[in-house]
Parts: structure tokens; C-alpha cells; sequence
């Protein structure tokens, strides 16, 4: 799984949970630059994430993490340790 | 009522109950809803439409999803967050429906589970079907 296919989805996803085809990921993408990024949003967007890449995430893993970057590379590291 | 955690659940654990539609549900829909259409209200004109009789109002079958996740699955501990429906078959007055709600997925990294719905009338033809996200509130002794 490389970095851009994780993206590609991962833009496919945030588009879809926030109903903004304008939306475009960066590393340093965090929920202060989607209005509509809350509490229950993160929520939406963990389980699709999860649901797409067929991995499941901790609570910790999912706390800890600041930004879409983070996300990503936390996919990427659990892709390659299957 | 029944008092599931998320952490009781399991794949496939399954809850089902039965209600049956009156007039005064009706009724008490339309006092709440304020949707006054001739379909849901006028038994006239529900028959020129192709209907035996008036229909039951999409929404108040629904609403026994509220039950199922409030009271049935997973219960006390319930925080609705969202549903996705279809409706699939007239509801009538006097119809007794079965509602059953089947755990579908569980992501422990959010606390939150989906659960498959199911509504179904007395002759077994399906009429609501669609997946409920609930999540938790705080469990008393933590």
C-alpha cells in the first residue's frame, strides 16, 4: 500500500463523511480546518477508515494522533506489520 | 431495560421485540410531527393512491428504532449517533411489527457499535431495514 493510494482513499472518505467534494488532505490537515471536524465526526471518520483499510485501531493509537499525516503513517505502519 | 456495555457485545447478538400500530400512535405522530398529508391521514385518498388503507406515517415505524437502542440494544448506556433507512413496505393501523436489532460491527477504538435493524409486519414482509451508530455514556460505577 503506498502513501498516495492511502491518500486518494483517505480523501475519498473525508469528501463522503463531510458531504465536500472540495476537500483535500495534507499532512497537517487536523479538525481545526474542516468546520464541520467534531467529536462525533472523528467518530464517522475512524470507523470508515477502519472499515476501508480492513484494520482496526486502539484508543490510544486513535488519541495520540494530531493530524492527517499521523493518520496516514499509523495505516502505512499497520499495513506493513501485517 | 436492559443495560449492555460496549464491552459486553458481541458479533451477531441479536434483541427483538414486538409493537402493534394504533390510532392513537397515529395521532399522537401527527400532533408531534405537524405532517398532516393526506396519505398518512385520509383513508380516501391513501386507496386512489394504491394503498388498502391510510399509511403509517415512515417515521413513527422508525421511531421504534429508538426503543431498540434506548431500552433493547445495547439500552441504558445508549448515545444514538446516527441511522441510515430504508423504507421498504406500507405500515398500516393494526399491523403488529417485529423490530430486531443484530450487533453488525464493533470499533472499540471509538466505543462505538453498529446495529443492524430489521422491522418486520406480522406476515413477515420486511418494511424498515437500515444500521444504527450508537455509541456509549459513562458507566455509573467508573
Amino acid at each position: 500500500m503506498t502513501r498516495e493510494y492511502v491518500y486518494q482513499q483517505m480523501n475519498r472518505i473525508f469528501r463522503n463523511v463531510f458531504d465536500d467534494e472540495s476537500i483535500e488532505l495534507h499532512d497537517e490537515t487536523n479538525a481545526e480546518d474542516i468546520e464541520d471536524w467534531d467529536s462525533l465526526e472523528q467518530i464517522n471518520l475512524i470507523v470508515a477508515i477502519e472499515n476501508e483499510f480492513e484494520m482496526m485501531f486502539d484508543m490510544v493509537e486513535v488519541a495520540e494522533l494530531a493530524n492527517v499525516g499521523e493518520m496516514v503513517d499509523l495505516i502505512l505502519k499497520k499495513d506493513s506489520n501485517e | 431495560m436492559n443495560n449492555y456495555r460496549f464491552e459486553d457485545l458481541y458479533e451477531d447478538l441479536s434483541v427483538s421485540f414486538e409493537e402493534t400500530v394504533t390510532e392513537e400512535m397515529m395521532d399522537a405522530f401527527w400532533l408531534i410531527s405537524g405532517d398532516e398529508n393526506p396519505l398518512h391521514m385520509k383513508k380516501e385518498f391513501a386507496q386512489s393512491q394504491g394503498y388498502k388503507d391510510r399509511v403509517v406515517y415512515g417515521m413513527l415505524t422508525s421511531s421504534l428504532l429508538s426503543q431498540l437502542v434506548g431500552v433493547h440494544l445495547p439500552g441504558k448506556y445508549c448515545l444514538l449517533q446516527g441511522m441510515e433507512l430504508k423504507y421498504l413496505n406500507p405500515v398500516y393501523v393494526g399491523d403488529t411489527l417485529t423490530v430486531k436489532g443484530t450487533v453488525y460491527e464493533l470499533h472499540p477504538s471509538v466505543k462505538m457499535a453498529v446495529i443492524k435493524a430489521l422491522i418486520t409486519n406480522q406476515d413477515g414482509v420486511k418494511v424498515v431495514r437500515g444500521k444504527i451508530n450508537v455509541g456509549f455514556l459513562q458507566y455509573e460505577d467508573e
